[in-house]
């Protein structure tokens, strides 16, 4: 045993001096976790949309309304002129500006044959935050009434105003506002007989009572794009590891170091032994380290410590397999390296180490199934945000294991009739 | 006076005398090695041909052949690595080299550069003293012997990357050593150094026979194999084409050694010289060169040039094969 621990450590000092190597094995996962989690979620939250108001009403409703928009978080609000505020949603700058007209303050909430009080220029093709920005103006317009009702002297002149408009002359023209002027005769009885402080504690002005409950270790969706893109980082780590460790694997067989390992009284065996635990030591610590970053620095989640612990394991052995299996696939360090990555990345590339398997289409997802490395990030979100329980992993740490067994079996039984 | 000598090898004469009286005692040394009818194939090559031979403790033996003679896979045969089509060796009584015990008295320099080339020269050392169970303080002594050894004490903390052709082959060599063992197998210890690096590898080497390890040497240089072996296995396509002493070697198939030159008057009676004499010019073959020479001085001939050509193992090798050892 003692051969085998000083194999992996020399192996493991080669692998730390080698200064390529570690790009592959740790630097470059991280960038990808990095740089796809960026791009995919622009810094891990979601974007606030950027629009230009123009008050042009300046009333106090005006104003009401448009400070709305600024406290909205998913607004990043910007005062502008008109032309101005046209052209830059035009270059696409901006993604809308939303013009107060004139008259806006005057407007009726509930009748009013005045035309539009706002009006929001937005590029065509940008329906969906059309759709989106729409709903939060409404939602702003609506704050200052809401206001209003909770406030009964607030609400009294409001509903005076109202009523002082539906003259019996109006309501003659159009019979059906004297539904309207009975309805603010009621509301205005009401209004003088509440309780201010149960109108403000019980109103249904308040809107619906909304609770907030903390779901995110149950959740079976992704709480930010890190989440998505640690998981892939894995898998690069182990193809890293993987592909070093089989072309150092043909380097010791071109150099003569196996050779001379050979003439130790050692058994090929503990020789093997000996890379395959350096390899798997490798992908343990370097899956350790990203997933600190992740936790600590991008705040993935992980939902179960000890199943993240099972598919750390399981993923090492995994690819320490296919280390052992790639490092036969020829003699020279150009045959092993090339054909090892390509092996490798093609198992990525369709196990969703490059586009999250969450956006591959269904055939695409059952063609994954062949891949490890679809099994090893299926096993990292399990632990991460899929919140899989003790026996919904078993399939994948089985999958993994299983894997990693044959491929260990392949290379040694290879290796071991190989001479040399 | 121009005098070229050819074929001379100078050595030490106190190695000389060890080698010779050594062998002369050969017979009372234990058998260390024995193959016996060895064939490897590879496919349709024969790359080992039916070949034998043995051993003795503390003797220096040379396997000597151009490239492709099958003088590694001999080698690879001998230490287990590479298991024989048919044919068997006995390394010190055990049948089996594989075995643990048998490997620990075995250490090998083979042909390449057998080191991790990120770790320092005591980084390597101390990993292969490892591999053979070395630890503590014996490791320690071994490693700085070997440190020694090789010359490399300065060098020890810095990156074998870093090192030269023969800074590197002796390291080569001193990890082969670094676990002690009695027998030592050379693997064209010296391919690609330059001459000053050689001579510090050959006077290791030689410190080594003085040890009394037994040492198999494969070379395709024949000074080589005529400065250190005791005794030389001729190796071509496979097969031994001759195995005995460097002398006994030159002097069944080397030929005759040839003195020629120019002296300074044509002889008075040149009929009663030996050889072949045309005015100045004189040229004889013999297996006496020197006797030669020094009988033409007495019979009052100056020498203006001299040439001794002496017959060595290039000779005999061309003389087996046809052919120059670096064809």
């Amino acid at each position: 045993m003692n051969a085998i621990i000083h194999l992996a450590l020399k192996d493991l000092l080669l692998l730390w001096r080698d200064k390529a190597a570690m790009f592959w094995v740790l630097i470059f996962p991280l960038i990808m976790a990095l740089f796809f989690g960026s791009i995919f979620s622009g810094g891990g939250k979601t974007a606030a949309m950027s629009i230009a108001v123009i008050d042009d009403d300046q009333s106090k409703n005006s104003q009401t309304f448009s400070q709305e928009l600024k406290n909205s978080d998913a607004l990043k609000v910007v005062t502008l002129p008109l032309d101005t505020a046209r052209n830059l949603v035009r270059k696409g700058d901006l993604t809308a500006y939303v013009l107060i007209k004139k008259g806006y303050g005057e407007t009726n909430f509930f009748y009013s044959d005045s035309a539009a009080g706002i009006e929001i220029g937005i590029d065509p093709a940008r329906k969906a935050e059309a759709g989106y920005l729409q709903g939060l103006i409404t939602q702003a317009s609506f704050k200052p009434m809401q206001e209003t009702f909770t406030k009964p002297d607030q609400a009294k002149e409001m509903i005076d105003q109202q009523m002082s408009g539906l003259t019996d002359e109006v309501v003659a023209k159009n019979p059906k506002l004297g539904h309207l002027k009975n309805m603010f005769s009621n509301l205005d009885k009401f209004m003088g007989e509440v309780d201010a402080a149960s109108l403000n504690a019980n109103s249904p002005m308040q809107g619906p009572n909304i609770e907030m409950v903390e779901v995110s270790t149950i959740a079976e969706r992704p709480k930010s794009s890190w989440e998505i893109t640690f998981p892939q980082a894995l898998l690069w780590a182990l193809v890293g590891c993987a592909s070093s460790f089989a072309v150092s694997m043909v380097v010791e067989r071109t150099r003569g170091t196996f050779l001379r390992l050979r003439l130790a009284p050692i058994s090929k065996m503990q020789i093997l032994a000996g890379k395959g635990l350096a390899c798997f030591i490798a992908c343990v610590t370097v899956m350790a380290v990203l997933l600190t970053i992740g936790i600590t620095i991008f705040g993935v989640r992980i939902s179960n410590p000890l199943i993240l612990a099972a598919a750390v394991l399981s993923s090492a052995i995994c690819f320490v397999g296919i280390m052992m299996a790639a490092s036969v696939l020829g003699k020279t360090e150009q045959a092993v390296g090339g054909g090892s990555m390509a092996i490798l990345l093609i198992f990525s590339m369709t196990g969703g180490g490059m586009i999250p398997l969450l956006f591959m289409p269904s055939w695409m997802q059952k063609v994954s199934n062949i891949s490890p490395a679809k099994w090893s990030i299926l096993a990292s979100e399990g632990a991460i945000w899929r919140g899989f329980s003790y026996s919904e992993m078993l399939l994948p740490l089985g999958v993994l294991v299983s894997i990693g067994i044959v491929g260990f079996t392949i290379g040694v039984t290879i290796l071991s009739k190989a001479d040399g | 006076m121009q005098l070229n000598l050819h074929g001379f090898v100078l050595l030490p004469e106190t190695l000389k005398l060890n080698a010779v009286d050594k062998f002369k005692a050969e017979s009372n040394f234990p058998i260390m090695i024995t193959a016996q009818n060895l064939v490897k194939r590879y496919g349709n090559i024969t790359a080992v041909n039916d070949i034998s031979f043995e051993l003795h403790k503390g003797e220096t033996f040379g396997l000597l052949g151009p490239n492709g003679a099958g003088k590694t896979t001999t080698i690879n045969m001998m230490v287990g690595v590479l298991k024989p089509d048919s044919g068997a060796i006995t390394l010190n009584g055990s049948a089996d080299p594989t075995q643990p015990e048998v490997r620990r008295q075995l250490g090998n320099a083979p042909q390449s550069l057998a080191l991790y080339e990120e770790l320092t020269a005591e980084e390597n050392l101390k990993f292969f003293g490892k591999m053979y169970d070395l630890a503590g303080k014996k490791l320690s002594e071994r490693v700085q012997w070997a440190l020694e050894f090789a010359g490399l004490i300065d060098r020890r903390k810095s990156r074998v990357s870093a090192y030269s052709g023969g800074m590197k082959r002796r390291l080569n060599l001193a990890c082969a050593l670094v676990h002690d063992p009695p027998v030592l197998l050379l693997d064209e210890p010296t391919v690609g150094v330059d001459p000053q690096s050689r001579n510090a590898i050959f006077d290791s080497i030689e410190k080594l026979i003085q040890e009394g390890r037994t040492i198999v040497y494969t070379t395709h240089y024949m000074e080589e194999a005529q400065r250190l072996c005791d005794r030389v296995a001729i190796m071509d396509h496979g097969k031994i084409l001759a195995l005995d002493t460097v002398d006994k070697l030159i002097e069944s198939h080397g030929g005759l050694s040839v003195i020629e030159g120019v002296l300074s008057a044509p002889p008075k009676e040149s009929a009663n010289l030996p050889g072949v004499i045309k005015g100045t010019y004189f040229r004889q073959e013999t297996n006496r060169p020197l006797e030669a020479v020094a009988k033409l001085a007495a019979s009052g001939c100056e020498f203006v040039t001299l040439n001794i050509h002496k017959a060595d193992l290039e000779m005999v090798f061309l003389n087996l094969t046809g052919r120059s050892l670096r064809d």
